[in-house]
């Protein structure tokens, strides 16, 4: 019976994986004389398309002291408006298209997005234009749009998550940027207003069409898109600024630290261990991406014990986030009593030891396959996902098709693979480990 | 005619399926509408149909206990998610066409034959404990204020209970009520059963079959009375350690979507705070010309966010509604001023309206937006059974119709009819409630300062701003610790 299971599964994963390639749409690849890359992807969405502006500059470029959080507030700043399109004109133009747009920005990439009608891209593509070349604001709406950031801030700062994750890092990194959170530290974002000229420098260094591309997905002519790119963004002058990101030494011995939380809460418990960067080549790096799964997913069995059975924690969940340098990999839970942090804890040390000298079984390492590629297939049920997996991995790696390359790798991964990047990453001297509870009165 | 009468009988308490098929769509959903939701709830046991609806969501089937549940669905990366509120609940499966028949199997299964196991439902309880206790009570001011303003708007009212429950609620109810209450409304007349995506055409008979194993007809409605009146402005304090204050406020309205001046009158909240964007007049004069916070927006029906998106989930119909103001955290230093400036905002809508200008691209803007609300299949089929259940035309094709016959007036007229700024339920998440609520009363100026010149416009209205008005009795105060809200 399962032999048949698994039979099925390989059948049903080659009709996912058609030449080989996870993603099943051709991704169109033009690359301006400035410099910018132009990535369209017909998507069956009548009517409807989703632009993605992707700058490949996060909290990870913030390399200056006191400057942290910078990548974010700049990405407010975009919003002031131009000469030719003041913030007021810019809003006003988005909104008679009923256009659905914003902006995010993390460690290693900002991304500013639209999703409207086909019928205005020439539209689209003249404001966005406009604002990346010749952004203006005065120093009044600057410090003003400081005031937006402290209140951003200050909604997370009422949930233990910004602070859980802002002493990990802090305590796991020492020189690299990835010490502090992408919001920025907030003594830094309490200085932002007097903070204007670096401002100019930070749009002068980044916002270039080499350090950026332009994501058009859906219901578009390919021919007519890219004539009114190189109209629009022709002119956009080439940077030549390299940032210089401090490269972050081996951890060399376990790190801990403890946050005494005031209010109620429940007590959470976060270990991250360093790993190395996105990579498409590094089997190691593949093989932790398993590891998420074969620890945490629901079916694994660390999570039925801690979750399901023993009903100890009400959640729990860990993974490696993609970063271009080498990061972390965490893994949260919340508590149900603060009695049992310490088993909590030997119950993940217990199951990561068993990782290194048990292999995983050949069906299970099948399952954890397909649930890959369905959950990456389900994905891409709308223009602006697809629009997001395609930015995503041009910030990653500077090429889209990254992305078959990654699933590829995926593929080779063995149970030996698996075993080994455990030994070797998930040790003692490699991880942070920080608790967060109610402070003792 | 007999016969045709006992025929319509058969057919209305069987199951209804409302289709959307799509033959290169990849994915295929299913919605499982039930109409019982919170309201249902018997006194006491608050959290009732919450913890039921989990129990099949997240528990297990006669065949197959929740962790081989688990297992069976891992490899497909097949999804089960739920929401639960006032008066429905939805179960929502989504799968890859590869594998949706075995799918169906156990998502039908897990609503016609729960486990109904013990362990299950300690596990489900504490979730929902934990999601009051921890989750919103001490790690999110603003959804703590934003569900706090409803408990309030609703008090005495079958809308009170809060969707999730209470902690005492919680605590009462037992697996045998959860049984009973699974036996007295999952019937045949009190479930629709919504597909999407490029689902085998005979799956259809298959759910009419499947679901006829549930009991005929329909329990009996909640009836609804009239929410209580507002008088004056009435204030829920929550005492909170925490570093801004998140504010909420709003009031009853007596119409839903299937009203044609709701129509009108979503042309007003989108000019006057259209969640999640730029446009509205909240947004530009707290956050955009001030900076005071983060956002700040108004709705006109209960609104939850569809995950990382700005559009509402589907499927959370409600025969009355609400209107309301979110405005996201605030510094407490400024905590007075922006509750001024965002009431006064509010008496000037209602009070002036909008011009013809602002009316002209309000509506453009709604004409192009709300087809964005249905970008999935997934979310277009929600969209469809929630029309069905307003009794109204497909509920994006109505706002284009509505709007498109809309004048000034009409706006203008309907803003005068339902919304109002002297009658107001207010809720505060701050520290200090107990000096809060003595600024109010006394109407003492509150000016605030800021760490750049802003220009004289501003500043002249800050003058009005910070010395408006506002009718604070002492009276109408309510201070509770944030251990109290939703207790009991």
């Amino acid at each position: 019976m399962k032999k048949i299971t698994l039979i099925l599964m390989l059948l049903l994963s080659n009709l996912l994986f058609s030449q080989g390639k996870i993603f099943p749409f051709k991704i169109n690849k033009v690359v301006l004389e400035n410099g910018l890359t132009v990535l369209s992807v017909p998507f069956d969405s009548p009517g409807i398309i989703a632009y993605y502006t992707v700058v490949r500059a996060g909290s990870r470029n913030e390399v200056e002291p006191g400057k942290t959080g910078f990548a974010h507030f700049f990405e407010h700043m975009m919003f002031r408006g131009t000469e030719k399109y003041p913030e007021q004109v810019y809003n006003d133009i988005l909104k008679r298209l009923g256009a659905d747009f914003n902006a995010f920005t993390s460690a290693d990439w900002t991304a500013y997005h639209i999703v409207a009608s086909s019928d205005a891209l020439e539209t689209i593509i003249d404001i966005e234009s406009d604002r990346f070349m010749n952004l203006k604001y005065t120093e009044e709406q600057f410090k003003t749009e400081a005031g937006a950031i402290l209140g951003e801030y200050n909604k997370s700062a009422s949930s233990p998550f910004l602070a859980l994750y802002e002493k990990l890092q802090d305590l796991a990194f020492t020189t690299h940027t990835y010490k502090h959170t992408t919001i920025g530290f907030l003594k830094d974002i309490l200085d932002m207003p007097n903070q204007y000229d670096y401002s100019l420098q930070f749009f002068d260094r980044y916002y270039r069409p080499e350090n950026c591309a332009i994501v058009v997905v859906g219901d578009f002519d390919q021919k007519k898109l890219i004539d009114l790119i190189k109209k629009y963004y022709g002119k956009w002058k080439r940077g030549n600024f390299k940032p210089e990101i401090p490269v972050e030494p081996p951890q060399t011995e376990e790190k801990v630290g403890h946050i005494a939380w005031k209010g109620k809460t429940l007590p959470y418990l976060m270990i991250g261990y360093r790993i190395p960067e996105f990579s498409t080549k590094n089997v190691d790096r593949a093989a932790i991406d398993f590891v998420s799964e074969l620890l945490f997913s629901r079916t694994a069995p660390l999570y039925q014990k801690l979750v399901i059975e023993k009903q100890w924690v009400d959640f729990i969940q860990g993974d490696a986030p993609d970063r271009r340098d080498p990061f972390l990999f965490i893994i949260m839970t919340r508590i149900k009593r603060e009695d049992l942090i310490d088993s909590v804890k030997s119950e993940i040390f217990k199951a990561i030891e068993e990782l290194k000298v048990k292999p995983v079984s050949k069906e299970r390492l099948e399952q954890v396959k397909s649930y890959m590629r369905y959950s990456f297939a389900m994905s891409l049920d709308n223009p602006n996902s697809v629009a997001y997996i395609v930015g995503n991995y041009f910030q990653l790696t500077g090429d889209p098709e990254s992305v078959n390359e990654l699933y590829s790798l995926y593929e080779k991964v063995t149970p030996q693979d698996i075993m080994r990047a455990v030994q070797k990453y998930f040790t003692k001297e490699n991880r942070t480990i920080v608790t967060l509870t109610e402070e003792k009165k | 005619m007999m016969i045709t009468s006992i025929l319509a009988f058969a057919r209305n308490s069987e199951i209804r399926v409302k289709e959307l098929y799509s033959p290169n769509y990849p994915i295929v959903t299913f919605r499982v509408m039930i109409e019982t939701g919170s309201m249902n709830d018997p006194k006491g046991k608050e959290g009732l149909n919450a913890l039921t609806i989990l129990m099949l969501a997240q528990g297990g089937t006669k065949e197959l206990t929740y962790k081989e549940i688990q297992e069976r669905l891992y490899p497909l990366a097949a999804r089960i998610n739920y929401q639960f509120d006032k008066e429905v609940s939805v179960i929502i499966g989504e799968v890859h066409r590869d594998h949706v028949d075995k799918f169906y199997k156990i998502f039908s299964d897990l609503i016609l034959n729960p486990r109904f196991d013990e362990q299950d439902f300690k596990r489900n309880k504490d979730l929902l404990l934990n999601y009051i206790r921890a989750t919103i009570r001490s790690g999110n001011d603003e959804e703590l204020g934003k569900q706090a303003l409803v408990w309030f708007i609703y008090e005495n009212h079958p809308y009170h209970s809060p969707e999730f429950g209470t902690v005492q609620g919680l605590s009462n109810i037992t697996l045998e009520d959860v049984k009973n209450f699974y036996k007295k409304y999952f019937t045949q007349g009190n479930i629709v059963f919504g597909i999407a995506g490029s689902y085998p055409k005979s799956l259809v008979g298959k759910i009419k079959k499947d679901f006829a194993k549930l009991p005929k007809g329909k329990p009996e409605s909640v009836q609804l009375p009239e929410p209580e009146k507002v008088n004056g402005l009435e204030f829920l304090l929550i005492e909170k350690e925490t570093r801004s204050t998140a504010i909420s406020f709003g009031f009853p309205i007596a119409i839903n979507r299937s009203h044609k001046d709701f129509y009108a009158l979503m042309v007003a909240n989108s000019y006057f705070g259209e969640h999640r964007t730029f446009n509205g007049i909240l947004m530009q004069k707290i956050r955009g010309q001030r900076g005071l916070n983060y956002g700040n927006y108004s709705y006109i029906e209960h609104f939850v966010q569809d995950g990382g998106s700005t559009f509402p989930v589907p499927n959370i119909p409600r025969r009355q509604q609400y209107f309301s103001v979110w405005i996201r955290p605030v510094e407490n230093k400024n905590r007075h001023f922006v509750l001024r400036q965002a009431i006064r905002e509010l008496e000037i809508l209602v009070k002036n309206g909008l011009s013809k200008e602002d009316f002209e691209s309000t509506r453009e803007f709604l004409l192009n937006y709300s087809k964005l609300w249905v970008q999935t299949l997934n979310r277009r089929l929600g969209y469809m059974m929630d029309s069905d259940w307003y009794g109204i035309e497909y509920f994006i094709d109505k706002v284009q119709k509505e709007l498109r016959n809309l004048t000034v007036e009409d706006v203008n007229n309907a803003i005068k009819k339902y919304l109002n700024f002297e009658n107001i339920k207010i809720v505060a998440v701050t520290k200090d409630a107990q000096s809060y609520m003595q600024d109010l009363i006394s109407n003492k100026p509150s000016p605030i300062t800021y760490v750049s010149p802003v220009s004289q416009s501003i500043l002249d209205e800050d003058k009005i701003i910070q010395e408006y008005k506002l009718n604070a009795r002492a009276e109408n105060f309510k201070i509770i610790p944030v251990d109290e809200v939703f207790e009991k």
